[in-house]
């Protein structure tokens, strides 16, 4: 999961490497992603979340279709 | 050791490993692990190889030395994040913002465009956000796994 300057740099950078473009959050959602995902894993009771808790942190965020499903 | 034995020692030692890396920016190694926790090397070997297992952590390829405590990296990144007062390298961007997640904390994330490798700056404060650009996944998240480190 990379940080780009634009979408044009996304590109570029998927032309590069034949690769599609792939999916694409702003950085406030990949914070709010970051708080759902690590918040908590320095406690004793953490644990991964299950596909399931996973993709609801996803829908939550607006990441949804295809490419954000875990099954 | 029976299973809850095994399950009690694995807790301890994601623990010890985690909390290590908030707490100095270091991500512990082996042998430190096992003198922190009096264990012997190949006890704590077994754990972190279990801790991998289930991808709580990720081991370097062919190697017991960890790579990755996500979203702490054990080796320097292009994701710097400084946050109370000490430097960390999370392993991409998401987790680059892990750090200041799972520190509870406001933190800068010092990152480099993936194509023009331009610095760029994301900040956490107060629990909100403020940066530029666009984060982007090249895989899609049922494959994550498949290859971790280029994901």
């Amino acid at each position: 999961m990379l940080l780009f300057r634009s979408e044009e740099h996304i590109a570029r950078w998927c032309a590069r490497r034949e690769l599609p473009r792939g999916g694409t959050m702003t950085p406030e959602q990949a914070w709010r992603l970051a708080r759902a995902w690590y918040a908590g894993k320095l406690e004793a009771d953490w644990r991964r979340k299950t596909a399931e808790e996973a993709e609801a942190v996803f829908a939550e965020l607006g990441l949804t279709g295809s490419f954000w499903n875990l099954r | 050791m029976d299973a809850s034995e095994v399950q009690e020692l694995d807790r301890a030692v994601r623990l010890h490993v985690f909390r290590r890396a908030a707490d100095t920016g270091v991500v512990p190694q082996l042998p430190e692990i096992a003198s922190a926790l009096a264990q012997p090397v190949e006890t704590i070997d077994a754990s972190l190889r279990r801790l991998a297992e289930g991808r709580v952590l990720v081991l370097a390829p062919g190697a017991s030395s960890i790579w990755m405590a996500n979203p702490f990296s054990a080796v320097p990144t292009d994701f710097k994040v400084t946050s109370r007062g000490r430097t960390y390298f999370g392993n991409c961007i998401w987790d680059a913002l892990g750090i200041p997640a799972i520190l509870g904390a406001d933190g800068l994330v010092d990152a480099l465009c993936g194509d023009c490798r331009e610095p760029m700056r994301i900040e956490v404060r107060g629990g909100g956000s403020r940066g530029e650009g666009i984060v982007h996944f090249a895989v899609p998240a049922k494959r994550w796994w498949v290859n971790i480190g280029f994901t």
